[in-house]
């Protein structure tokens, strides 16, 4: 799956796009992760509200007016720190020489992650890490978490897998990513087809081209916006328009290209690197607005987990009385009183 | 807490666990309950914590897989949560497997049966194939069974995407009996046909009631392959003596199926050899099988609510029918109810009866083709 329209080998070429579709139309990525500006807006925009809403009632419970001059994250601020991190997958995997498939992967994690948390919970560098991380284990390209950490600078296995569940979670568990490279590349396979031929140099040219929009494409919000196919030809159409629309042409959407159009402004428009300042004072104010209760040590987050063992606690008493009740109700009956054990023993104690 | 973890206990919330089921080589299955609908299922709980690598290979492979796969011949995942360093997957409750119906000496399998068991087979791997997704793991005890007779493909801890050409893969996969030559003699591009070499002699073992190739090592697995149809030339498999572990094992004569299988029909035999071609590339297809004409001849398939059932099946639904009567007669008083004396005898007329001496007719045949 991870993949739209791939044939197994070039002579499938022929059926491609359309036959194929109903499979993408069925995939997660399609149901749960795609959305109108408007949605993507909306719920980075409440993402954040809320957030700065939690983390201010954090403070002040902690010492009353603190929170008054603390200069919270703007969404759009949030955007352009993941942003980076984005960046730095592309050179982590460089350095790891880990395969395209694992670097688009872990890519659309982290930025699927910013879409049900924000980086004043959780800073994107541990998540990078760690989306990476799960990237190379889904794609099938697994390395040891040793020789991941021993890799990366300042890097302990802890802050890797501390949060793979979180960064899962957040997933909803969906780890299948339909890719734009390999949209592309049936693309190119369809366009050595082409009514009229095109001369295989002119052809590689805007492959070569296109890939490299395809990388610009990732720092955007495209693929929250629209198919990987619609931004493969986007990004063909920025690297040789003509092509693209001989191509669409011969597949008979022609009447797409205004759509990719759009794709193509919003891929250079969007594609942009935030400057190492910005990012640096952004990530200045973020020291001072993250949320406490995930700083290891500080006062809210020893109040946070004491609060949490309560609960715990009150849950684990709960359960005993139960047993309790369970084995006195069984008692005139030898062998229910067993049943009733044996039930009790065979889920365990974190249920 | 996080949004993130309200979604989380929120899914926790909705189902309950009853008991323990079964223990997977990295799991502990429960039976539990839908809370909201008491919809039987069954929960996957694998321990995370024990892996120094965080979630662990084959979890990572069923999720990722069984979430997009939505087939009535695929295992249904219905919801995936996590509890401290648990990972829980919640799948459709499945009574039995293809492994303990074969093993069952008391029941006897009509060709139209078995003809039923393979077109879901088939189904389900068309539909896997065509997400570009290779099961590589396929064999009797994979193939699970629900109450009302549908087959399900199930266990994808091995499964993997294969849309990426000429990418180097394991060829440690597959159980032994159930694995292709080209796997044994060591092939690292392999494709879609080494799931319909297990479906092949799946197919086989339907009809012997015992397992086709049981190698008892990977050489002999080779060997006992060859044995049953003969050493391949040159000929019938192009490069096969290039492959990176190919070894010679000696040189067996072809002997036609029909030997084996005296009551098959042609077709059954045409089907069977075609999922057991040597080259890779000349075996059937998955989409090609399912217009294969054994599917088309008399006798059609068995409606799957009409296939042989265990007694351990057979209990769960009388069960499961008890249960629907109490519910019937569940007034304020004392619940409990026995089922009413003559719901057994109802339930034994008409089909079951038909059914039955169907099988007798069937036993005095040569072989259970
Ligand atoms: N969907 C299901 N419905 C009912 N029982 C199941 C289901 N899945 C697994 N089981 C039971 O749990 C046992 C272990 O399952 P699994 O972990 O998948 O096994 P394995 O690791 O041997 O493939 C099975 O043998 C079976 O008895």
């Amino acid at each position: 799956m991870a993949v739209e329209q791939v044939p197994s080998t070039p002579v499938d070429a022929a059926n491609d796009t359309l036959s194929k579709r109903p499979l993408y139309e069925g995939s997660t990525q399609y149901q749960h992760w795609r959305f109108s500006p408007e949605q993507l807006h909306k719920t980075r925009e409440v993402l954040n509200t809320d957030a700065i809403a939690a983390i201010r009632s954090t403070f002040e419970a902690d010492s009353p007016g603190s929170s008054s001059d603390i200069q919270f994250l703007t969404y759009e601020e949030e955007i352009l720190l993941v942003k980076l991190y984005v960046t730095k997958i592309t050179q982590l995997c460089g350095h790891f020489r880990f395969p395209e498939e694992v670097e688009a992967t872990a890519i659309s994690y982290l930025k699927r992650f910013y879409l049900k948390n924000t980086v004043m919970d959780w800073h994107p560098k541990n998540v990078m890490l760690t989306a990476l991380f799960l990237a190379t284990k889904t794609t099938n390209h697994p390395i040891s978490l040793e020789a991941y950490t021993s890799n990366i600078p300042r890097t302990a296995p802890s802050d890797v897998l501390d949060l793979e569940f979180l960064v899962a979670q957040s997933l909803a568990f969906e780890f299948a990513v339909w890719h734009v490279h390999r949209a592309l590349w049936g693309i190119w396979l369809d366009a050595q087809d082409l009514p009229i031929p095109v001369p295989p140099e002119r052809l590689q040219q805007a492959y070569d081209s296109a890939l490299q929009y395809v990388g610009t494409s990732r720092i955007t919000d495209a693929e929250f916006l629209f198919t990987p196919s619609q931004i493969a030809l986007a990004c063909l159409s920025l690297a040789d328009h003509d092509l693209a629309l001989r191509w669409a042409t011969a597949k008979g959407v022609e009447a797409n290209m205004e759509t990719i159009e759009k794709v193509a402004i919003m891929v250079t428009r969007d594609g942009v690197v935030p400057s190492v300042e910005v990012v640096r004072e952004i990530d200045r104010r973020l020291r001072l607005c993250k949320n406490p209760e995930k700083v290891v040590g500080s006062k809210a987050y020893i109040a946070k987990l004491a609060k949490v063992e309560r609960e715990a606690e009150v849950k684990r008493a709960r359960k005993a009385e139960e047993i309790r009740k369970a084995m006195e109700d069984g008692d005139p009956f030898g062998s229910e009183l067993n049943d009733g054990a044996r039930v009790i023993a065979d889920l365990d104690e974190d249920d | 807490m996080d949004v993130v973890e309200k979604a989380n206990a929120a899914r926790q919330k909705r189902w309950t666990k009853d008991r323990k089921v079964g223990e997977g080589t990295y799991a502990v299955v429960y039976q539990g309950r839908e809370a909201a609908t008491g919809r039987k299922v069954a929960i996957k709980k694998i321990k995370v914590g024990q892996f120094k690598d965080g979630l662990d290979m084959s979890a990572v492979r069923e999720v990722k897989y069984l979430k997009e796969l939505a087939h009535q011949n695929v295992i249904a995942l219905l919801d995936v949560f996590s509890s401290k360093t648990n990972l829980n997957l919640v799948l459709e409750f499945l009574d039995t497997d293809l492994e303990m119906i074969i093993k069952d000496r008391s029941l006897v399998f009509l060709p139209a049966d078995i003809k039923s068991w393979m077109a879901m087979t088939f189904r389900g791997l068309e539909f896997c194939h065509r997400n570009f997704v290779l099961h590589r793991d396929l064999k009797p005890n994979n193939l699970l069974i629900a109450s009302d007779g549908q087959l399900k493909l199930a266990d994808f801890g091995l499964a993997r995407d294969f849309a990426d050409p000429g990418y180097k893969m394991t060829c440690q996969v597959i159980t032994r009996w159930y694995r292709p030559p080209e796997l044994l003699f060591g092939a690292r591009y392999y494709s879609t046909a080494v799931d319909i070499w297990s479906v092949g002699c799946i197919f086989a073992e339907l009809m012997l009631r015992t397992p086709y190739l049981p190698g008892e090592s990977d050489m002999d697995q080779l060997k006992t392959t060859f044995r049953a149809l003969g050493t391949p030339t040159e000929e019938d498999w192009p490069g096969h003596t290039k492959l990176p572990d190919y070894v010679p094992v000696g040189q067996f004569p072809k002997t036609p199926l029909r030997e084996l299988f005296t009551a098959a029909t042609a077709d059954t035999l045409n089907l069977l050899g075609k999922c057991l071609i040597y080259e890779p590339r000349k075996r059937i297809s998955a989409k090609e099988a399912l217009s294969h004409p054994y599917f088309f001849a008399l006798p059609y398939p068995s409606h799957p609510s009409k296939l042989p059932k265990t007694a351990s099946q057979l209990a769960a639904s009388r069960m499961a029918e008890e249960a629907e009567t109490n519910v019937d007669m569940n007034g304020p008083g004392p619940a409990v109810k026995a089922a009413p004396p003559n719901r057994l005898k109802r339930k034994m007329s008409g089909d079951d009866i038909g059914r039955s001496v169907a099988r007798k007719l069937d036993f005095s045949q040569p072989a259970a083709a």
